[in-house]
This record gives structure tokens, C-alpha cells and sequence, in this order.
């Protein structure tokens, strides 16, 4: 037994006794505050051993005096009966005589259990094994004892006498105090049963149960009416008014080592098992339904307090939430915190909340760094939107507005410089309003169409130009060099060049020029640059000679000559390929698609063209690439595009707002996923004005799909409709056309059928249709039939409603319907009108 | 640094689950102590408690939001057996001048369960209002309000028999029909080598619900399930807390089989595996786009993690149960991560297999999309719609 290391709480905050051989007071100190010796426990936790007692004999059983507020009080039950009180040092009890004072029965034999009484504090009691001529359950009362002791120093108090004794020959394995009778106690005994003793009258029958489970019995602090016990695994719950049965048995895999009710929260049992490292937690569920009789639920759960070695014991913590302490068989200790299961959810506003403890809750907004730090695309997505994000009516504005996102502003731009393309008729033939240069092109494996034609090097001298390049020419070929942002007009490029150079892209400049053979202007280009390294690239280019055998083309083909900056490495490519074969331009991925599509439409033959844009085409779209868009255009490879982009980014806005824009309404059937997505998010942000001016621009698309008329009105008394008779009104045709035309402001009072008053205001009591006295200027709302302060609104639920002005007055202060004897609480019927958020 | 503000829940034990409404403005929390108490914002920054009632006589384990175009309408579920729909409205006017005080009205008490009920949730809201409900006795059960004006009269329409105890359900969240509807259920049992996610599929030709799938890489108990939103994407992802956090993608797969059986085929591939909640993961919750996951585990802590590309998730963020960000431990994380991502994807294509039994109750009711303008939610629609006639 002295090998079993045992650890228990004191009823001081800080402070846990082990004890084995013998028995040490620990202080728990935090590591923070300058903690240096002893050992530690936790991440923030450790301890300094803070005295010591050697145990005479070996100890078998120990409780804390449940009062010590400052100083502890142990007693320690021992093998041969005897339950020695012991503090460590100097105690205030010292001066009641009670260290060091000794219980002990007639008949030496072993303690198995000791207990004070958690009420009366001063009662004891212990648990022995069978004798057969004395009681093993004895309670004692220390302080009378003592007094005894001091008074008369007789025969009596040397051999203080139990206060009470039950159970003639038989054996006590275990005790347990309830928390609310101090005298009750339940004791397991004799491997057969657990007995309910009541010291006000002990020689009545005792409640008891018939059960092998009589070790580790314990009483669950908040509820006298369960009891907890263990034999070998299985642990048994028994609920004291109905003690005949177990109400839970929960068999375990490995035989139990030590059981204990958790004291901070209900119906929380913790055990654990031989050889084993560790904390079983057990839920204990039982509701009453009806007074019917079920089974209560145990939710399982397993901690792992984190120690290399086997546990030998562990005790809870009094007052702190789940805390427990474990000891291993190596002495090492650990303090550890069973986390309560945190609960969490993560709003569409950003909000998220978890739950921390069993009774807090912390949350954290979108304001909050954290947001910031994640760069989501859901946080994006909002501040775009917010920023009118694709409601622009020039396309190009809305790429401004991503400008942080290359490739999705290049795409808007490309909407924009494309159907700019088609509406001034650079680009024919097409019926599309963006057209990709695969549809521009028209290629088929099998036609050739273009024409090739030979040409030399357009600003050289003659004496290092001796071969020629083969360009091919088609007027699509044109087209799809327009939408690659090639200009073909000389003078327009070499503006192009200069803008290019403007913006410190000089190695695409240069690269351009090369491949539009105007070498002189790619050397003064580079020349022209800040950067010294293109200086001297330029002076290489210079050297730039056709001759196969050159020394200049035998080093710059040279596979070792690498170059950082993909543009100088296509050009020196293009210049060095031989046989007409530029796949080291066409593969080179980080120039960008424009180009290298704009290099293959001049460089390539058709059935080349043709097989290169369509894997281009394939791999764009396998990448979610944007810039893939060039090739599809709005056609369903663009689609696909889209929704591999979206699938990688998870940007439905873009998606949305790229198909809404830019696909033809015969496409819009294969986003509509994206724009309810969509619509639906901005529901969820309440960016409802948004959403609505999305929803136009969605409508407009749709010309001849008209959103239906969502609301009616009809004539209380021959139920005919006034709304269509309105609506024709409105358009100047219909019955009564000649009424709109007369005045600038509708006056319709009565039912345009059957000339029956219409419904009145229920605040000013006038019929809908007539003005009311306050006049406005006019001018502002001529286009309306009626400005909205006097529009008629009415109750969803009561149907009684009036000028919206009136009746937004009359809400302003009140909650009930206006109208006499209804009692329809109106206001409160909508709850985003009601509990405004901004 | 940045402060996470507290609220104190005022619930007398563990608070179980916390659900914000469709906005985030609302907040509503159900605890052991058979509590249910809803939360408002007000202003941008307090929430205020404005309703608690005892709602179950049981631990109140879960409560979800319906969409708000149903009204305020809340569902829980409970230990003790039952399910209900809650509505909340205006209470008699204390005194003239003074607004009514709101309150929550039980609607029904749906009591078909035997066991604890673990786990409900509404359905995407295009299928009108429907709510499923499973429990620990491993049935899974759909209901429906086939008139939404009237919440106390829901008809059970499905019964689904999972063999396996429930713990956690999820509905696919698509907002179209172009997906046949879907849910995910999670079992916690322990003792069972078999997998422990299944994904059922609402059959249009045979008008059951059907198992398509059973998630055969996770065998340990599911504490938590949730699909990310769709928008849009071809591919689903779901989230499953168990012993550690695993994100899986299920691809429809289009191929002839499929479409003559009229049950999708879906290819499941678990992208992420992330054990850093060291034992065990107890909650999982999407953001808006489904591109960053918040989980909750057993090392006390709120673990986000995000997707930077397809199918490459990295652990972005690390709090504390009391909010203070742990910074090294987030690096610590994406190294331990990166080898996860590192292994290749455990890749299995689903066969169909008819192992869920399902029985259909109730009237025979086909949800049609109802035919109304797009942004006006039916119910008002509907009530438009009568009140110019009386008027």
C-alpha cells in the first residue's frame, strides 16, 4: 500500500497533500511569478513542497479536516486501527490539543476508511475490518474527546471512547458522508452490501442494497440522492430512494482504481483505471418525463491529462471549474484543467462566439484584427460590394476597384477593351459581345485558311538579316491580335510600347518589339531603361546576328544563360529558335497570355494555332486562370472557366458579377447557382441596396423576362381590379386615360367600377387616392403619381393601414394598431423593421 | 492586441450550443440547464439577453434558426426525447404607450423520438420548411410544416434508420434545386468498426430518402458535422469533428450509372486532416463563403483554419478558450499541418449501396418551388396577397 501514491486538495485554495510513505504539503505557485524550484505541473502551474511527515506506521487511509481554512488538519487512518490527527508544524490547532491525538478502537486491526463529517464538523468516522466482538463503523468526536482529555486525565480519555459504533462483525471497505444529514452515512460493507447508517438511531435497520460494490463509495456533492461505488469494473449509480437497483452500471474495460464526483459540476463522475494514464469522465444524465421511469444517459468522455506514466490517483479541485490534479506512479504530478466543450458557430456577419467555461461566452466582431489578418474572401467580398463592386456601367471601373487582384481586374478591363472592340467593328463577325480569340479565330484542325508569308526584320540593316521569319495572316488572325492587345497599326503600337515603357515594363516592351521584328526599337527601349542590367542587355541584343553559326547565337542558345526576367528569356528564345519551332516562347508561363496567345497568332501555322490554343484553353481552365478568359470569351468553355476559378477561390461575387455582365442571357441558365449564391450573401450582409441594383442589372439582361406585378388592388365592394386599371393609367392608355392626362397628380378616391369610396387613411380617416393638405414641391417627384409620404401602406396582419407618413407617425410612439377595438400589435410583426441594428 | 468582449450566458450549467440567425444579429443559446435564452445586438457591439425560457425537461442539446423568411422561429432538441418549434411574438402591451414585451411561444413538441433527440436543423430554405431531427437511437427524421403560415402542424414525412446512434446532422445548404437535397448525419457510437458519416440523398424517382454514401475513413464517434456553404462550387465540402478535424469533398460524379439510378454518385476525397486539437474535436463551424473553418476541441482552444487553394487548407489562427491569440502555436500548427496535407488524399468512389432502410410517412407531398416573385418570402406573399381583398 505505501507504494500507491495518493493526492488530495486541501480545502485551502492552494494547497494539495501526496502521500505514499510519507505525507508532503504542497503550495501550488504560479511559474510566471518567479517560480524556481519544486516541481511543475503544468504549462502555468508548479509546486513547492512545503513540509513533510513521515508516517510511523503505514498509512492506510487519510481525510482533510473539512474546515481548514489555513492550517490542515489530517487524519490518517493507519493498519492497525488507529486514526492519528496530524498537522504539519505548528498549527492553531495546537491550543485545542487535537494533533497528534489518537482514535482507536478495542481490537487492533486495519482502517480502511475515514471520514469527518462535512456539517458536524468535529465528528470523525472510520472504517475497520472484521471483528467479531466490536463494530467496525465508529464515530468519534474529536473535540469532546479532547476535553475529556484535558480535564481529567483518566483512564477513559487515554482510550477515548467512539461516540456511536455499527455493524458488529463485519467489515467497512468504505464510508461516505451525505453532504446534507450529518447523520447519514453510507458505508460498504462486507462485499455485500452498501448500508445507509443513520446515528440517531443505529440499532434500526439500515436502508441498504445488496451489491459486491462496496468500494469507493461516494455521495454526489450536489445531490444527496446519488451514490457512487465501484467493484473490480464496474462502476455502479444508485439513487438512495430507490436503492434497490443500480440506476446506471457502466462496465469498464480495465478494473477501477479510484472513483470521484466531480464538486464543480453536476452529475460529473471521474474514474480511473489500473494501468492506465487516463481520466474517464462520465455525464450522468437523468430527467424525469412525465414521472415516467427511463433509463438516464451517460455521456463518456476521456481526458488525457498528459502523463508519461500511469496515474495512481487524482482529486478535484473544491471550488476551481474541473481542475484536477493526477499523480503518476513516478510521483510526477499534473495539474490540468478539464476544458468544458466548447461550443461555437461562426456568423455570416463575422460574428463568431464560443463558449468558454460552463457559464461565459466570448465573442469577437469583424472589427477585430483578426478578420484583417485572415484576408478571406468573404471579408473582400463584402468591402467590394459595399464599393459597388461590378454595378459599375463601365466595365473597366469595376476592375478598378480589385486593382488588388491582378488577374480579376485584367479581366474586366478585357470585357471592357473587347466589346469596346466589337461595338466600334474592329472585331467582326461575331455575334457575341466578348468574344474569345478561339471563337474570333474560327480555327478547325483541318482548314487551313491563313496565309503565310515571309518577312525579314523590319529596322535592321541588311548585312546581319539574313534570313527570314514566317508570319501568317488572316483578317481573324487580325481580330484575335486586337483582343490580345496588339495593335496593328505601327504608329499605335509604338505608342503602346512607349506606355509600356512608361510604367517601367521595359523587358515586355522589348519583348514586343522583337517579336513584331523591330529589333532597333527593342535596343532602344532596354537602352532607354533605369535598370543597368537591360542597358547591357540591350548591347547584347545589338550584337543580334541570323547567322546559324554565330558566336553570338551559339551562347545565347546556350541552355546555361539564364535570365530572371521571363520576357528577356522569351525574346532571346524567339531569337535563337531554329526552324520556326518557338516553343520555349509559347511554354514560357510567366509572360502573360495575351502575349503568348497575340505571339502564337502570328508565329504559328493554323493547325499548330489550332492544337496550341486549345491546350492553352485546357490548362487555363484546369488552373481556374483568369487570364484564360482571352481564349474562351463568354461561351461555355468561359463557364467553365468560371466555376474552376470559383471551385479555387470560392469568389461567387466575381463569378456572378463576370456571367451577369458579360454572358449572353441563353448562358445565364448555368450561373444561376452563382447568382442566387450571391444575391443570397448579400441578403445575409443586409446589403439589401446592393442585392437590388445587382437584381436590375440581373433583369436587364433578361429584357423579356418582366418581373410579374407582386401586388393587387381590388375594390372592396365589386372586387374588380383598381391596380390594373392604374397601371393603364400610368402608361396613358386604358378606360380612363383622360384622367392621368389632366393632372400631374393622380386623384382617385373611388373605385374606378363601381364608383364605390375606396378604403380611408386610418389616421386622417380621408379615402386613399386624395391628397392630403400638405403639399410638395412638386418638381422632385413629377414622374410619380403620388410622392411617398402618401403612399398607402397597410398591416400585414390586420389589414388596416393608411399614408405611410401617418402611419409611421403613429408607430413612431405606439405599437397597436390605430384602429378602434383592434388590438393587432402591427409594429412588432416584422423584426428587421423593429430591431435596427445601425 | 485585440480583446474578445464576454458575455455573461446567465445559464446555470454547460451551454450546449449557441446559434446565430440568418444575419448574425440574433443570438440564441440552449444549456443542460433545460434553457433556452435568445440574444440581440443592439447597437453594433452589446448583446443584450432579451428572452429565457425553460424549454425542455432535459439538457437542451442543440438550436438552430429557421430562415427568416419563416419569422423569428427557432427549433430544439432535447434529452428528454422531444424536438420543438418555437415562434416568437409580441406579448400584451403592459400599459398604454408602451411596446409590447416579446416572447416565445412553443408552436409544437415533436415526440416521435424514443431516445434523446441530438441533433436538429432546418432545411435549405427552397425547400420550404422542413426540419430534420435525429437521434440516439440512430433515426433520422424529416419534417415538414406544409403550410408555413401555421407552425403547430408539422407532418413527419420521413424516417430514415441509421442503425448507429446520432450525434450530428447537416443539410446540404444549395440554394437551388439543382441539387437533390442532402444530409450528412454523424454517429458518436464507439464500439462499431464501421464508418461513422453517412450522406443520405432525397430520391426523386423512388420519393424516399436514400444512404448514398458512408464515409468509411472515419470510424471514430463524429461530435460535430457541418457542410459549408455551396455557393456554387462543383464540389461539396464538408467538415467532421471527431478525434481530429477533417475537411472532405464530395464531387458529384455525372456518369451513366447515376443518372439511370437518380442517385448521385459522389466522389469523396478528405483534404485536410488537422489533429491539432490533440484528442478531442468537438465543434465545427463554416464561415459565410465556406473558406475558413473555426472547430473547437479538448486543448481548450478555437482553431480557424482556411483555404488558400483548392483543397489546400492551412491553420490560420489560434485562440484560447478566453480569446488571447496563441501566435507561436499557430506556426506550430501549419508545420504539423503541411505534412498533413503532404499525404496523399485517401480517394474512394462511392458504389451505391442500399443498406438505409427508410420509411415514408405521412401524406404524399411533393414540395413544388413556389411560384412568387423572387425576394418577397412566400409568407408575406401570401398575406400581400389576401389583405388588398380585405382592405
Amino acid at each position: 500500500m505505501s507504494g500507491r501514491l495518493e493526492v488530495i486538495w486541501t480545502p485551502v485554495h492552494d494547497k494539495f497533500i501526496t502521500w505514499g510513505s510519507d505525507f508532503s504539503l504542497y503550495q501550488v505557485e504560479n511559474i510566471r511569478e518567479g517560480f524556481s524550484a519544486g516541481c511543475r505541473m503544468s504549462s502555468s502551474t508548479g509546486a513547492n513542497l512545503l513540509a513533510s511527515t513521515p508516517s510511523t506506521y503505514f498509512a492506510k487511509c487519510v481525510d482533510v479536516y473539512p474546515q481548514s481554512d489555513k492550517d490542515i488538519l489530517l487524519a490518517i487512518g493507519y493498519t492497525n486501527g488507529r486514526i492519528i490527527l496530524t498537522t504539519f508544524g505548528p498549527t492553531i490547532y495546537d491550543s485545542q490539543g487535537i494533533p497528534k491525538k489518537e482514535l482507536f478502537p478495542r481490537y487492533p486491526r486495519q482502517c480502511n476508511a475515514v471520514a469527518w463529517n462535512p456539517i458536524d464538523v468535529n465528528k470523525i468516522i472510520g472504517g475497520l475490518d472484521k471483528h467479531r466482538s466490536e463494530h467496525s463503523v465508529l464515530l468519534w468526536d474529536v473535540v469532546r474527546g479532547s476535553s475529556n482529555y484535558e480535564s481529567s486525565n483518566n483512564r477513559n480519555a487515554d482510550h477515548p471512547r467512539p461516540i456511536s459504533e455499527y455493524g458488529l462483525s463485519e467489515t467497512t471497505y468504505s464510508l461516505a458522508w451525505f453532504q446534507n444529514n450529518s447523520k447519514l452515512v453510507a458505508a460498504g460493507m462486507s462485499l455485500k452490501n452498501i448500508k445507509l447508517i443513520d446515528f440517531r438511531d443505529t440499532t434500526k435497520a439500515a436502508t441498504s442494497t445488496l451489491t459486491k460494490a462496496v468500494y469507493g463509495v461516494c455521495v454526489d456533492p450536489h445531490n444527496d440522492h446519488y451514490l457512487a461505488s465501484f467493484h473490480d469494473s464496474q462502476i455502479y449509480v444508485w439513487d438512495v430512494r430507490n436503492f434497490e437497483k443500480s440506476m446506471v452500471c457502466l462496465t469498464q474495460p480495465k478494473s477501477l482504481m479510484k472513483i470521484s464526483w466531480c464538486p464543480t459540476k453536476h452529475n460529473l463522475l471521474g474514474a480511473l483505471h489500473k494501468e492506465s494514464s487516463l481520466i474517464h469522465l462520465y455525464d450522468i444524465q437523468q430527467s424525469a418525463v412525465a414521472n415516467e421511469d427511463f433509463e438516464p444517459s451517460v455521456l463518456d468522455r476521456t481526458v488525457v491529462p498528459g502523463s508519461s506514466k500511469n496515474l495512481t490517483s487524482f482529486s478535484w479541485h473544491e471550488t476551481d471549474e474541473n481542475r484536477l490534479l493526477t499523480i503518476a506512479s513516478n510521483g510526477s504530478l499534473i495539474d490540468y484543467t478539464v476544458f468544458e466543450s466548447i461550443t461555437l458557430n461562426y456568423a455570416a456577419n463575422f460574428n463568431m462566439v464560443w463558449t468558454y467555461g460552463r457559464k461565459t461566452m466570448k465573442c469577437i466582431n469583424k472589427s477585430n484584427e483578426l478578420f484583417a489578418n485572415l484576408d478571406d474572401v468573404s471579408y473582400r467580398m463584402m468591402e467590394r460590394a459595399k464599393n459597388g463592386y461590378g454595378l459599375k456601367d463601365e466595365l473597366y471601373k469595376n476592375g478598378e476597384l480589385v486593382d488588388d487582384d491582378a488577374a480579376l481586374a485584367n479581366v474586366w478591363n478585357w470585357l471592357y477593351y473587347s466589346e469596346k472592340l466589337v461595338a466600334d467593328g474592329t472585331v467582326k463577325n461575331t455575334n457575341s459581345k466578348h468574344p474569345g480569340v478561339r471563337d474570333v479565330l474560327k480555327l478547325d484542325a483541318n482548314a487551313t485558311k491563313s496565309e503565310a508569308h515571309s518577312t525579314t526584320w523590319l529596322d535592321l540593316p541588311a548585312t546581319n538579316n539574313l534570313g527570314v521569319i514566317k508570319q501568317y495572316n488572316h483578317e481573324d488572325r487580325d481580330c484575335a491580335l486586337n483582343l490580345c492587345g496588339w495593335h496593328m497599326d505601327t504608329e499605335k503600337f509604338l505608342k503602346f510600347l512607349d506606355r509600356l515603357a512608361e510604367k517601367n515594363a521595359h523587358s515586355r516592351a522589348a519583348a514586343l518589339a522583337v517579336f513584331n521584328l523591330r529589333l532597333r526599337t527593342a535596343i532602344d527601349i532596354l537602352h532607354k531603361s533605369p535598370d543597368r542590367n537591360l542597358n547591357v542587355v540591350a548591347m547584347a541584343l545589338a550584337g543580334f546576328t541570323d547567322d546559324k553559326n554565330s558566336m553570338w547565337r551559339q551562347f545565347c542558345s546556350n541552355p546555361k544563360v539564364k535570365m530572371s526576367d521571363p520576357y528577356l528569356r522569351a525574346m532571346f528564345a524567339f531569337l535563337t529558335a531554329e526552324n520556326a519551332n518557338y516553343d520555349n516562347v509559347l511554354n514560357e508561363n510567366e509572360i502573360s497570355v495575351d502575349d503568348r496567345v497575340a505571339f502564337a497568332c502570328t508565329f504559328l501555322s493554323d493547325s499548330k494555332l489550332n492544337e496550341y490554343l486549345k491546350s492553352l484553353t485546357t490548362k487555363m481552365i484546369s488552373e481556374g486562370n483568369l487570364d484564360g478568359m482571352l481564349l474562351t470569351g463568354n461561351n461555355m468553355d468561359g463557364i467553365r472557366l468560371l466555376q474552376r476559378y470559383l471551385d479555387i477561390t470560392g469568389d461567387v461575387q466575381s463569378t456572378a458579377l463576370v456571367s451577369v455582365r458579360a454572358f449572353g442571357a441563353d448562358l445565364l441558365q448555368e450561373t444561376q447557382d452563382w447568382v442566387l449564391s450571391y444575391t443570397n450573401l448579400l441578403d445575409t450582409w443586409q446589403l439589401w441596396h446592393e442585392r437590388a441594383l445587382f437584381d436590375v442589372m440581373f433583369q436587364a439582361q433578361r429584357p423579356n423576362d418582366k418581373p410579374r406585378q407582386q401586388v393587387f388592388v381590388s375594390c372592396k365592394f365589386c372586387g374588380k381590379s383598381i391596380s390594373a386599371y392604374m397601371h393603364g393609367l400610368n402608361r396613358g392608355r386604358g378606360t380612363f386615360s383622360r384622367m392621368g392626362v389632366t393632372a400631374n397628380k393622380m386623384k382617385m378616391s373611388a373605385c374606378p367600377h363601381c364608383r364605390k369610396p375606396l378604403t380611408r387613411c386610418v389616421i386622417c380617416l380621408m379615402h386613399i387616392g386624395t391628397t392630403t393638405g400638405v403639399q410638395d414641391n412638386g418638381d422632385t417627384e413629377a414622374n410619380k403619381l403620388v410622392d411617398f409620404s402618401n403612399w398607402f401602406t397597410w398591416c400585414q396582419t390586420c389589414r388596416h393601414g393608411g399614408h405611410s407618413s401617418h402611419i409611421i407617425n403613429w408607430f413612431r410612439e405606439h405599437s397597436e394598431c390605430p384602429v378602434t377595438a383592434c388590438t393587432c400589435r402591427c409594429f412588432s410583426v416584422d423584426t428587421i423593421s423593429a430591431n435596427p441594428t445601425k | 492586441m485585440f480583446e474578445a468582449a464576454e458575455i455573461n450566458a446567465e445559464h446555470k450549467d454547460l451551454i450546449h450550443d449557441v446559434a446565430y440567425d440568418f444575419y448574425g444579429n440574433r443570438m440564441a443559446t440552449c444549456s443542460s440547464d433545460q434553457y433556452v435564452k435568445v440574444w440581440d445586438q443592439i447597437g453594433n457591439e452589446k448583446w443584450t439577453l432579451t428572452s429565457s425560457w425553460k424549454a425542455h425537461s432535459g439538457s437542451v442539446w442543440k438550436v438552430t434558426w429557421a430562415h427568416p423568411e419563416f419569422g423569428q422561429v427557432l427549433a430544439t432538441c432535447s434529452f428528454d426525447r422531444t424536438a420543438a418549434v418555437w415562434e416568437e411574438i409580441i406579448g400584451e402591451t403592459p400599459g398604454p404607450g408602451e411596446r409590447g414585451t416579446r416572447h416565445w411561444v412553443r408552436r409544437t413538441n415533436l415526440v416521435d423520438s424514443r431516445t434523446s433527440v441530438t441533433d436538429v436543423k432546418f432545411g435549405p430554405k427552397c425547400l420550404g420548411l422542413q426540419l430534420a431531427t435525429c437521434s440516439a437511437d440512430g433515426i433520422i427524421r424529416i419534417y415538414e410544416a406544409p403550410d408555413v403560415m401555421n407552425l403547430s402542424q408539422w407532418t413527419l414525412q420521413h424516417e430514415i434508420t441509421c442503425k448507429l446512434s446520432c450525434s450530428c446532422l447537416s443539410w446540404n445548404p444549395s440554394l437551388t434545386n439543382n441539387h437533390p437535397q442532402m444530409i450528412a448525419v454523424g454517429s458518436d457510437d464507439n464500439t462499431a468498426q464501421t464508418g461513422k458519416v453517412f450522406i443520405f440523398e432525397y430520391s426523386e424517382n423512388s420519393r424516399r430518402w436514400m444512404k448514398i454514401e458512408t464515409i468509411i475513413t472515419i470510424m471514430e464517434p463524429v461530435h460535430d458535422i457541418s457542410f459549408a456553404p455551396n455557393l456554387g462550387r462543383s464540389y461539396h465540402i464538408l467538415a467532421v469533428a471527431t478525434k481530429d478535424v477533417k475537411i472532405i469533398n464530395l464531387t458529384p460524379i455525372k456518369d451513366n450509372s447515376s443518372i439511370q439510378s437518380g442517385l448521385t454518385k459522389l466522389d469523396v476525397q478528405t483534404v485536410a486532416q488537422f489533429t491539432d486539437h490533440t484528442c478531442t474535436v468537438w465543434r465545427a463551424s463554416w464561415n459565410v463563403t465556406g473558406t475558413v473553418l473555426a472547430t473547437s476541441g479538448d486543448d481548450g482552444c478555437v482553431r480557424m483554419f482556411k483555404m488558400n487553394y483548392i483543397n489546400s487548407w492551412k491553420p490560420v489562427t489560434v485562440l484560447k478558450g478566453d480569446g488571447a491569440v496563441i501566435p507561436n502555436d499557430a506556426h506550430r500548427g501549419s508545420i504539423a499541418s503541411s505534412t498533413g496535407v503532404l499525404t496523399p488524399p485517401i480517394t474512394q468512389t462511392a458504389s451505391y449501396n442500399d443498406s438505409g432502410s427508410m420509411v415514408r410517412n405521412g401524406v404524399n407531398y411533393t414540395l413544388k418551388p413556389t411560384n412568387c416573385p423572387q425576394h418577397i418570402p412566400p409568407r408575406l406573399f401570401k398575406r400581400i396577397r389576401q389583405s388588398f381583398n380585405s382592405i
